[in-house]
């Protein structure tokens, strides 16, 4: 009897191709749907997570506060690195860089990068390390040598594809605002490429070339300090806060010369900005979700009287009301069952493609998958079963009459 | 209670409500017996409970007051579900003016319907049904759907169906009330047949044509019975 009530419940549903195939298709779009926007939703926040993975919570900047004040005298310099060093306690170390936008070509490729001067201390402080070649060295440091360590990115940049090999790129040379620049050595993706801190796409030299001879006046000098650990960066920043007044003698009153930012609080605001996205994305499939289901709700309605008559006729033949539930709950989780899976599969399919586009970054999340399928089998079910139900309880009479 | 009564009412009284709560009578008291191997007619003016008392006797509606005796037994006590199908499924046929068969499913199928519910194997079923089609010379008809056949045709599917599980008792709505009057004489020769193996058949009809085939026609009017035996000059 279980089987004949299952195979009542697949041939009904092959019989009823169209009915069978529109109420699928809301499941299927609520499905595809929201695993899309899910994934796009967790491929949002992996993104931010990514670009902040190798960013040390402990990190604090420090820069001039360019056009405000600009009549002070007193500026950050690279002295202050060495002064606060020297007086901190909760501060383990720093680095002074300037930074710059530069000009660089690589045979007939030529893109503007913005660049890093700095000592070989800061590829520490900035958790960078080298996939190929070395680092800057004290002699270099001192000489202005003309030498550079290039970003993950500027591979693909000026030789076309990031798989290129990094070793094979040593020794080229770089034009670098009409200087030849040798480089020395490339740097593991690093994932960072915020605005503030893009040092996949970044070009690195020693603190005194760029300075000197690269930048000039262009170069905006930033301090880079690492506090003892994450609980003491708030008790760093206020103790850097009141040495690097103390260095640039601000009297009580005066407004800073300088700004601190810590590396949480970028994160922080980095993270906001994604939660926020993702709460709006869960309000469009929410809303998608809805939709569907109405949709599946409407075809679902419209052929009731005609299961209604259906059940009279069963009832009238002798079918019990519990083989005929059976029947039609096992139709409405078969249809919602295919339909949830179809969109499944169709969900997973867009989210590569969307992958593939440029700026597109989707992850497909089991939590999508859980939620979407769920829901559109939940509403598939009850209203395939719930009109059923009614139907079930009539008088045979009165359901065959299809009302 | 004598051997061969197989139906008897007594006093059996059946109202519908309206939605504001007024009642409206539609049977008023219907004392009736009903002999196994009778062919009996419901006659009657619009209106008079025809259809109504023939789908209490068919269990597709409960009863208001009164008794129903089936075999004896009173069942129109009965409101569990299994019970009152079991009793549609075996021991009743229904023929509906508007055929009601399931339109996806083909002829076959239809009749096999009731054997689904009685638990027979889709082989032995679908033999017997093979079997029933050709009884109503729809042999070469057993894969068609109901849109694909004549009215005369989907009413002899429908019979066919009400055969299936070998019920002592075809309960007929105006069976020929759609049907062109060839159609209509070869149901009643189905019936016939189906009488003379010692079976009861309860028909609704507007037709004297369909009637005469009766042993007696019951006829209805305002809800009460007004005559039990009335004959037409039949030429059967």
């Amino acid at each position: 009897m279980k089987f004949e009530i299952l195979y009542m419940a697949f041939e009904a549903l092959i019989s009823n191709k169209l009915r069978t195939f529109l109420s699928m298709l809301g499941v299927i779009i609520g499905v595809s749907t929201v695993i899309v926007v899910v994934g796009i939703g967790s491929g949002a926040q992996k993104k931010v997570d990514d670009q902040y993975k190798n960013l040390n919570v402990t990190t604090i900047l420090a820069m001039g506060n360019r056009g405000k004040d600009s009549s002070s005298s007193s500026k950050i310099s690279e002295e202050d690195v060495a002064y606060v060093l020297e007086n901190a306690s909760f501060v383990a170390t720093g680095a002074a860089i300037v930074e710059g936008s530069l000009s660089v070509a690589y045979g007939s490729t030529s893109s503007s990068l913005p660049a890093i001067g700095t000592d070989p201390g800061y590829l520490d402080i900035a958790n960078l390390e080298l996939s190929a070649g070395r680092s800057f060295t004290e002699d270099e440091l001192t000489g202005k040598a003309k030498v550079a360590i290039i970003g993950y990115s500027s591979l693909e940049t000026f030789w076309g594809d990031e798989t290129t090999d990094p070793e094979s790129v040593l020794g080229e040379y770089l034009t670098v605002a009409n200087k030849k620049v040798e480089i020395i050595g490339v740097l593991e993706e690093n994932g960072t490429s915020s605005s503030m801190l893009n040092y996949d796409g970044s070009i690195f030299v020693p603190f005194t070339t760029a300075e000197k001879t690269l930048l000039g006046s262009n170069a905006r000098l930033m301090l880079n300090f690492l506090a003892k650990d994450a609980e003491s960066v708030s008790v760093a920043m206020v103790e850097i806060e009141a040495l690097l007044r103390k260095n640039h003698k601000l009297k009580d009153g005066k407004e800073n010369d300088f700004r601190l930012m810590d590396a949480g609080s970028m994160v922080e605001s980095a993270s906001a900005t994604a939660t926020t996205m993702a709460i709006l994305l869960t309000s469009v499939a929410t809303i998608v979700l809805i939709v569907s289901g109405i949709g599946i709700m409407n075809v679902m309605f419209v052929t009731v009287s005609e299961r209604t008559k259906e059940i009279g006729i069963i009832k009238a033949v002798g079918g019990e009301q519990k083989d005929i539930l059976s029947q039609f709950l096992l139709e409405a989780v078969i249809l919602s069952g295919i339909g949830g899976i179809i969109g499944v599969v169709i969900g997973e399919t867009i989210i590569p493609f969307l992958n593939s586009l440029e700026d597109w970054y989707v992850v497909a999340s089991v939590t999508g998958v859980a939620i979407a399928f769920s829901f559109s089998a939940l509403v598939g079910i009850f209203f395939g079963f719930y009109p059923a139900l009614q139907a079930s309880r009539l008088d045979p009479v009165d359901a065959l009459r299809g009302e | 209670m004598p051997k061969d009564l197989l139906i008897k009412l007594e006093g059996v009284k059946k109202s519908y409500f309206l939605a504001n709560g007024e009642e409206i009578p539609v049977l008023k008291g219907i004392d009736l017996e009903v002999k196994k191997g009778e062919f009996v007619a419901l006659m009657g003016e619009s209106g008079g409970g025809k259809s109504t008392l023939l789908n209490i006797i068919g269990c597709l509606h409960p009863l208001s007051a009164g008794k129903y005796f089936l075999e004896g037994r009173d069942i129109g006590v009965l409101r569990d579900d299994s019970a009152l199908a079991f009793i549609r499924n075996k021991k009743m046929g229904f023929v509906f003016q508007s055929f009601n068969l399931l339109s996806r499913l083909s002829a076959l199928k239809n009749v096999s319907l009731p054997a689904v519910y009685a638990g027979i194997t889709k082989k032995e079923r679908e033999a017997k049904a093979e079997k029933l089609l050709a009884g109503v010379n729809l042999g070469d008809r057993i894969l068609h759907k109901p849109t694909e056949l004549s009215g005369g045709q989907q009413q002899r599917v429908a019979i066919a169906r009400a055969l299936m599980n070998d019920p002592e008792i075809i309960l007929a709505d105006e069976p020929t009330g759609a049907l062109d009057s060839q159609s209509g004489e070869e149901i009643m020769k189905i019936f016939c047949d189906f009488k003379k193996r010692n079976k009861t058949v309860i028909m609704v009809t507007h037709t004297p044509s369909a009637a005469k085939y009766a042993d007696r026609i019951i006829f209805l009017r305002d809800g009460k019975v007004i005559s039990h035996d009335y004959k037409l000059n039949s030429t059967k």
